[in-house]
């Protein structure tokens, strides 16, 4: 076992829930703790990583633990990290590190349990997750070092004191067992971060946000996942939240891509009161295969390149104003083609596509969204074309189609409605 | 020894074309042999700005489509930015586009139309970039050609006939004219090359057959 403690004191719980998502990606046993010197308060201000299975995956456990401590630099939280083979002993490390006031990016490294009484031994006391009474005593005992408490006599602690002093000290020198319960991640991915004050500019968000994204790049990594599709929610707290729909052109986890885009939402977003709180909701996944050939099929550089300029033009426009064309199987004409949203899912976009007729009669390349009825042309430079279909839907058609020229030159794409006579105007030959 | 200011010249064109070997831009044959002879690299100016001068639905966009068609053959996209009318898929598949490479863009104004058709240009994935807008200024004009430079892609403005009479910084003007079977098309402007005056060239459309 290798166990690292990441302690952050004064984190409210939320937010090292939040961390504990983002801790999964290194390590698939996270456990949230107490690692304060004095157990006397409920809530968990501690992280625990049990690496001794994710050193191969990540290269080594020394390019693993920079990795950790670089991600969270990033994410500006204060905090000491301790590396043993027991959780006690990391948490001790952790405790040291962040009293000592050592560069706390610099963990207190014990990587076997003969390292970590020889790493301890001279560190005071008072360093002991003990109860105060039982440091006391220890002190007045005239011992002043964790070294000289280890080597007294485990019979003597067991009778001089309540039977959790000599078990701490066992579970710390890995003598017997410390279970610790595994954290779980959840299936969907909701954030919530509670302002102190107010924000007043909605570019002031921006800093929380990368935090978010952060952790939230995080737990996909953890899930192995990726999102096609997130909501910001901006609370404030008279009016309705504002909300921000977000979504990409492919699946991404990329915490960088993730906040370009948000930021192009933010810089759209007119602020009507100031913001009290922010939840971060992630509606749409995708599973791991689909990411893989995703991100890796074709030439990866340029794909990359073409879905952020996609992703920066959907964001600035709105998702509804990108649009796709698709072939339909039906000899209606406003039927055989369909205009979708740009981001729809791959799955939906490809079942529903038909292929070309070879040998249909051409068409023009603009449609009108409607027909317009037109007056009886003149000049027919091509046609009749019969299109009859839709008896089984409702929208029975029968219509004989002609090329016709317009006033300046122009060809225009018409047709005769068989069952009123009229004429209507529906394509140009652009 | 080298004439100062033909090698500045050279240079400075070598510059505006993107291009270090040579004289030549580069160019996306049109598929009409009357065009690429008299068009300076042979087809349509690549990592450069055309602007068609024309009135709507006279084959102003089948003019372009076979270089299109090649264009996403060779995997590259395309960008379709306001355009007048909705395209119809099914003449566009007849032509041989590959539609998954089209996007159709809807800007809710001029000004978001100039942003997006910039932000496309500067893409080197999409192989064309082809707008209507409704009004563009001189500057932002320079400003798409820059982008297209940067993108080294094929861009095309779509602007009414009224427009030949301001000057643009693009490097192809054509104004086009209907005609019997197809397009006359009247050079207005070519970067780099003095226009006589047989400038008018014809061009015959199939209107959709293929």
């Amino acid at each position: 076992m290798l166990w690292l403690c990441i302690h952050l004191p004064h984190l409210p719980p939320a937010a090292l829930t939040r961390l504990a998502a983002w801790a999964y990606q290194w390590s698939s046993h996270v456990s949230l703790g107490q690692a304060d010197a004095a157990q006397v308060t409920g809530t968990p201000s501690s992280l625990w990583l049990e690496l001794s299975a994710s050193g191969g995956l990540f290269g080594s456990h020394i390019t693993l633990l920079a990795n950790i401590e670089t991600e969270l630099t990033q994410l500006r939280h204060r905090f000491a990290l301790g590396l043993a083979p027991t959780p006690e002993g990391a948490a001790l490390l952790a405790r040291a590190a962040a009293d000592a006031q050592l560069d706390t990016h610099d963990a207190l490294r014990a990587w076997s349990l003969a390292e970590l009484r020889a790493r301890i031994a001279p560190l005071p006391l008072g360093l002991l997750a003990l109860e105060a009474d039982v440091l006391q005593a220890l002190h007045g005992a005239g011992l002043r070092t964790i070294g000289q408490v280890l080597s007294l006599p485990a019979a003597a602690m067991a009778r001089r004191f309540e039977p959790g002093a000599s078990r701490h000290l066992l579970q710390l020198l890995g003598e017997i067992p410390d279970p610790r319960p595994a954290w779980q991640p959840p299936p969907i991915y909701r954030t919530r971060v509670d302002f102190d004050d107010d924000l007043h500019d909605s570019l002031a968000l921006l800093f929380p946000l990368q935090r978010l994204l952060q952790e939230f790049q995080g737990y996909l990594r953890a899930t192995d996942r990726a999102v096609q599709r997130f909501t910001l929610q901006l609370l404030h707290r008279r009016t309705p939240a504002s909300r921000l729909d977000i979504g990409l052109s492919q699946p991404g986890r990329d915490a960088v891509q993730l906040t370009l885009l948000v930021r192009e939402h933010l810089s759209r977003l007119v602020l009507t009161a100031p913001i009290s709180a922010l939840i971060l909701e992630a509606l749409e996944f995708v599973s791991p295969g689909i990411v893989q050939t995703d991100f890796f099929g074709g030439d990866a550089q340029k794909l990359q390149d073409l879905r952020q300029t996609l992703d920066r033009l959907a964001s600035r426009l709105g998702p509804q104003q990108m649009q796709c064309l698709e072939l339909r199987a039906d000899h209606r004409p406003e039927y055989a083609a369909a205009i979708v949203t740009a981001f729809t899912t791959g799955a939906t976009r490809l079942a529903t596509a038909a292929g070309i007729e070879p040998h249909q009669p051409p068409r023009p390349c603009w449609l009108l969204p409607e027909p317009r009825r037109i007056p009886a042309p003149t000049a027919l430079l091509r046609g009749p074309e019969r299109i009859e279909g839709g008896w089984w839907d409702g929208d029975d058609v029968t219509r004989d189609y002609y090329m016709v020229r317009g006033a300046d030159g122009e060809r225009l794409w018409v047709f005769q409605d068989l069952h009123d006579g009229h004429w209507y105007l529906q394509g140009l030959w652009a | 020894m080298i004439d100062r200011t033909a090698l500045l010249q050279q240079l400075s064109r070598v510059c505006r074309s993107g291009h270090a070997d040579g004289l030549l831009p580069a160019a996306q044959p049109t598929g009409f042999d009357a065009l690429d002879t008299r068009l300076p690299g042979g087809g349509w100016p690549l990592g450069a700005l055309t602007e068609l001068l024309s009135a709507c639905g006279i084959g102003e966009l089948q003019l372009l489509l076979p270089a299109l068609r090649a264009l996403t053959r060779c995997g590259r996209h395309l960008a379709w930015i306001a355009p007048p009318y909705p395209p119809y898929a099914p003449a566009l598949a007849r032509h041989g586009i590959a539609l998954k490479q089209l996007w159709i863009l809807h800007p809710r104004d001029a000004r978001e139309t100039l942003w997006a058709t910039e932000q496309a240009l500067r893409c080197p994935s999409f192989g064309a970039v082809l707008a209507w807008p409704t009004q563009a200024g001189d500057k932002s004009l320079r400003r798409l050609q820059l982008a297209a430079e940067a993108g080294g892609n094929l861009g095309v403005l779509y602007r009414p006939v009224a427009a030949a009479q301001n000057a643009s910084p693009a490097a192809l003007r054509l104004l086009l004219h209907p005609a019997d079977d197809g397009l006359t098309v009247q050079f207005h402007k070519m970067r780099g090359v003095v226009l006589g005056s047989a400038h008018r060239v014809h061009c015959a459309l199939a209107h959709g057959i293929a």
